[in-house]
């Protein structure tokens, strides 16, 4: 890997940041909303029972951004690029499928940390909740775990692209709401299904959001530890995948296309 | 030195179930300073060469080497020494040519960016647009960009694929006259494709012929003419052309067209033929107006290896 290169590309995204005012609204637009609406919705529930639902829903919307940006930045600028035909001159410069990535993922984070600056700050204006009076510890381990997590499933998500093409550009918005009602956020664990609680002990999403659980209520089931290990598993897993993809791209032809 | 070698290359393609071989059992190679050319008909199987040179499309079989390396071993270097440039892949359409120019120059890691940046846009006749977006150009100021981008690094290996599609004669022939004057001022090596054969003849050193995959013959713009073994004349008469259509006949030799007093007619190119029309033309007291021999272009011999079979 060189820095040169990963330094290019984040220009590049950087460019196209200025250049196209909806991609700096996915950042604040979107997670906005949802704060608002978990807010007030959470405002109400308090009202009329006496669940103090505000900092778990809250806390729970503001760290679901590590999740959403990771895996979903790294699949739209992925298809970005095959949209605009762009893959041809990219890789046939000396770029490395692993700085791609590298350079996505940094992006990706800052847009992220402003996500969450934005939203951190709405919550305490808004409803007086300041999540880093949660255990700070804590939160450093969600975040970096969310963050794992999120690249997972973008690079999950980006071997399939390359692999099929754009007609599954789909899964590149999906995905991640696809997890998030298994992920124990909005509810605890308990209150699922058991074939949904079957699917939900095994994300590590559940077990942080589970610990969140635990450190506000005292109740909750979550295992850090447990989440860790099987997100680097995932991890290494979806990276070898993505090594297979691109190759398996290259013999089809696809960067060379820019899909269909 | 040689600084493209292909040997044995091989790629087929699975569309809809059926194999399509794209490019079969390739061999060549060109050395250091040359332009070479590749042509063929559509569907030939000249960018799918290209693109597993440039390592975007992955071969079947077949080795490459590239500046003496094997690209898959020494990619970095082999990368770093060249470019691609294509009409038919733009740079990325949200950013503006400028935008796009220093992405690519920090991608190759280019000494005084800014420098070399100015100078191209300047040689491309792109200085007024810099700060407009690719997506607002008209397609051949977006082909001029990719062609921007193609010398951003001083390539030594240059791979140029249909690179000036859409480009207005004027510019076409300044595009040409840089590749030229590139190619003298560092003496890299070209891998050209192009369906202008004008252009062609005028760039390219040495021209391969590929079709449905294979190589057909590797020559001279020169050499390949002398394999079209007819010239075809075009004469016309102050008046009448029907005794000069006898005279053909009489001769032996096939009339290809014509209208009014002038006739089109074919002669072999090594024979006399058209000396003995003449004495008898005046002999026959018919005055001769204007005589026209069409000797063959780049555009026949195309024709007549892409028709070879049919
Ligand atoms: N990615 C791909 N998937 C499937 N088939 C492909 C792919 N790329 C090329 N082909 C097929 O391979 C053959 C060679 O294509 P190629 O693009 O190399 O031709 P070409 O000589 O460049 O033609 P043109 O003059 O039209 O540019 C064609 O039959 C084409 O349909
Ligand atoms: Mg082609």
């Amino acid at each position: 890997m060189k820095l040169h290169r990963i330094k290019a590309l984040l220009v590049k995204y950087f460019y196209i940041s200025i250049n196209r005012v909806d991609r700096l609204f996915d950042v604040v637009y979107w997670p906005i909303l949802d704060v608002l609406l978990w807010g007030f919705a959470s405002a109400f529930i308090e009202q009329v029972s006496d669940f103090n639902l505000l900092s778990m829903a809250l806390g729970g919307v503001i760290l679901w951004i590590f999740v959403w940006r990771s895996s979903q930045d790294i699949a739209v600028f992925v298809l970005e690029d095959f949209w605009s035909r762009n893959l041809y001159h990219l890789f046939s410069s000396p770029v490395k499928l692993s700085e791609h990535i590298v350079s996505i993922i940094i992006w990706g984070l800052v847009r992220a940390i402003v996500s969450f600056i934005f939203l951190s700050l709405i919550s305490i204006l808004l409803y007086q909740f300041n999540i880093l009076t949660i255990s700070p510890l804590f939160i450093a381990a969600a975040v970096a775990l969310l963050l794992l997590f999120g690249w997972t499933m973008g690079i999950f998500i980006t071997s399939f692209i390359l692999r099929f093409g754009q007609r599954i550009q789909v899964l590149a918005w999906s995905v991640v709401w696809i997890i998030q009602p298994f992920s124990c956020i909005f509810y605890p664990l308990s209150a699922l299904p058991p074939w949904a609680a079957a699917i939900a002990k095994v994300l590590p999403t559940t077990h942080v959001f589970e610990g969140l659980r635990s450190i506000l209520f005292g109740t909750g089931q979550g295992n850090l530890l447990y989440a860790f290990g099987i997100t680097i598993v995932l991890l290494v897993g979806v990276s070898f995948l993505l090594a297979q993809s691109f190759k398996a791209a290259k013999r089809k032809g696809m960067l060379a296309r820019g899909g269909d | 030195m040689r600084d493209i070698v292909v040997s044995k290359l091989r790629k087929t393609f699975k569309s809809k179930g059926k194999e399509v071989v794209a490019v079969d059992n390739l061999s060549f190679y060109v050395t250091r300073g040359e332009i070479f050319g590749l042509l063929g008909a559509n569907g030939a199987g000249k960018s799918t060469t290209i693109n597993m040179l440039a390592g975007l499309v992955l071969q079947d079989s077949g080795t490459i080497k590239l500046l003496g390396k094997d690209p898959k071993k020494d990619w970095e270097f082999v990368k770093n020494r060249m470019n691609v440039s294509t009409a038919y892949f733009p740079l990325t359409d949200v950013l503006t040519i400028r935008q796009n120019l220093r992405v690519y120059a920090k991608l190759y890691n280019v000494k005084n960016a800014e420098k070399k940046i100015d100078e191209l846009l300047e040689q491309f006749e792109l200085t007024k647009l810099a700060d407009k977006k690719v997506v607002t150009l008209s397609s051949g100021e977006r082909t001029r960009t990719a062609l921007c981008k193609g010398l951003i690094n001083d390539p030594q290996l240059l791979f140029l694929d249909e690179c000036t599609v859409g480009l207005d004669p004027d510019i076409a022939e300044k595009t040409r006259r840089i590749i030229k004057d590139y190619q003298k001022k560092t003496g890299c090596t070209i891998l050209f494709t192009s369906h202008y054969m004008h252009e062609v003849e005028e760039l390219c050193d040495r021209i391969a012929f590929m079709d449905e995959g294979k190589l057909l013959t590797i020559a001279t713009a020169a050499q390949l003419k002398k394999q079209v073994k007819k010239h075809q004349v075009e004469l016309t008469l102050e008046d009448g052309s029907d005794e000069l259509k006898e005279l053909l006949q009489e001769e032996g030799l096939t009339v290809l067209g014509g209208r009014d007093n002038m006739l089109v007619f074919e002669i072999d190119a090594k024979s006399d033929d058209v000396n003995t029309i003449v004495q008898r033309l005046v002999k026959l007291g018919l005055s001769l107006k204007d005589i026209h021999i069409r000797k063959p272009t780049l555009d026949d011999i195309f024709i007549h290896f892409a028709r070879r079979k049919k």
